[in-house]
């Protein structure tokens, strides 16, 4: 198994690490090429960091309203946004 | 992995059995109690509409070293939920990717430092591996992987993160659509005791008390 990984080209990394540039907020604005690897994982750390706080404070919220909801129409809600996507 | 409509339709499917799973085991706890249920339903929901992938068997097996979210894992994965316990004592696995991380950074950084001045090629492998060794932590079972696996795990995992946090939106938005109908429709059932009032007054007086009596003529008082 790692042999076949030290054998990754340099082609599949740039597709990688190209495709991690796009998806991050910060660096889609930039230009391409000038991004460092050190700056690439910094803003790929901050941007996980700052999903998963978006996640926790979404968790909070929910549950805070679905308190004020009864649990029955709250959940008819979610699957009526079901059926409807 | 592209965040496909599907993938947000299984997350969402996913999550409502979830919430509903602990509706039922829980019944009305703490708020942090019902947060915290929230966010495993979440969690859960994404590694289960995503598949088998590096991270999300990471994901599993640190949310299943929780004890009060073991019969959780249980009811919604069944048999699935006891493989990922092996992954954790796969420690095995760390000497030998450390080489290719190490071989894999050095490649990284050299790849990317030749555009820019050749002195910072040192540097910027110390402060690329330090980095990385965050990112493995930011990503479930993380450490376990080469630094290939890590970047494409990543943007697999980085991908689903952010469907998942779209979609907890997109709810929150029609669940307080949903609350501000309620609550505007609460209004009207006044209205329609104040139309009864108006009725039974109306029977009460004597011009509607004939018109009843002669509408039905069987009607005793």
């Amino acid at each position: 198994m790692s042999n076949r990984r030290s054998r990754v080209s340099e082609e599949e990394i740039n597709r990688l690490v190209s495709k991690l540039q796009s998806l991050l907020p910060e660096t889609r604005q930039r230009g391409a090429g000038r991004a460092s690897a050190a700056k690439l994982l910094k803003e790929t750390c901050n941007y996980i960091r700052s999903l998963n706080r978006d996640v926790d404070d979404l968790s909070d919220r929910l549950s805070a309203i679905m308190a004020t909801m009864d649990s029955s129409s709250a959940e008819a809600e979610m699957v009526r946004s079901l059926l409807r996507s | 992995m592209q965040a496909t409509k599907s993938f947000e339709q299984a997350f969402l499917k996913q999550m409502l059995l979830g919430i509903q799973l602990s509706a039922v085991s829980h019944g009305s706890g703490s708020l942090q109690e019902r947060k915290s249920a929230i966010k495993l339903s979440a969690d859960v929901a994404m590694a289960v509409a995503r598949g088998s992938k590096k991270w999300t068997r990471g994901l599993i097996a640190s949310l299943s070293k929780e004890e009060h979210n073991r019969s959780f894992l249980q009811f919604v994965l069944g048999k699935e939920f006891e493989r990922p316990a092996k992954i954790c004592h796969s420690s095995w696995k760390i000497p030998r990717s450390k080489n290719i991380v190490r071989r894999s950074l050095r490649f990284l950084s050299k790849r990317k430092s030749n555009i820019r001045a050749p002195n910072s090629s040192v540097l910027a492998g110390t402060l690329v591996e330090k980095r990385t060794q965050v990112l493995k932590r930011l990503v479930p079972g993380g450490q376990s992987m080469d630094a290939f696996s890590l970047l494409d795990e990543t943007l697999d995992y980085a991908t689903c993160l952010r469907a998942q946090v779209d979609v907890m939106q997109k709810l929150m938005t029609t669940l307080e659509a949903s609350k501000h109908r309620a609550d505007s429709d609460a209004q009207r059932p006044k209205e329609k005791f104040h139309l009864l009032a108006m009725v039974g007054s109306w029977y009460s007086t004597r011009k509607g008390l004939r018109k009843r009596l002669s509408k039905r003529p069987k009607l005793t008082l």
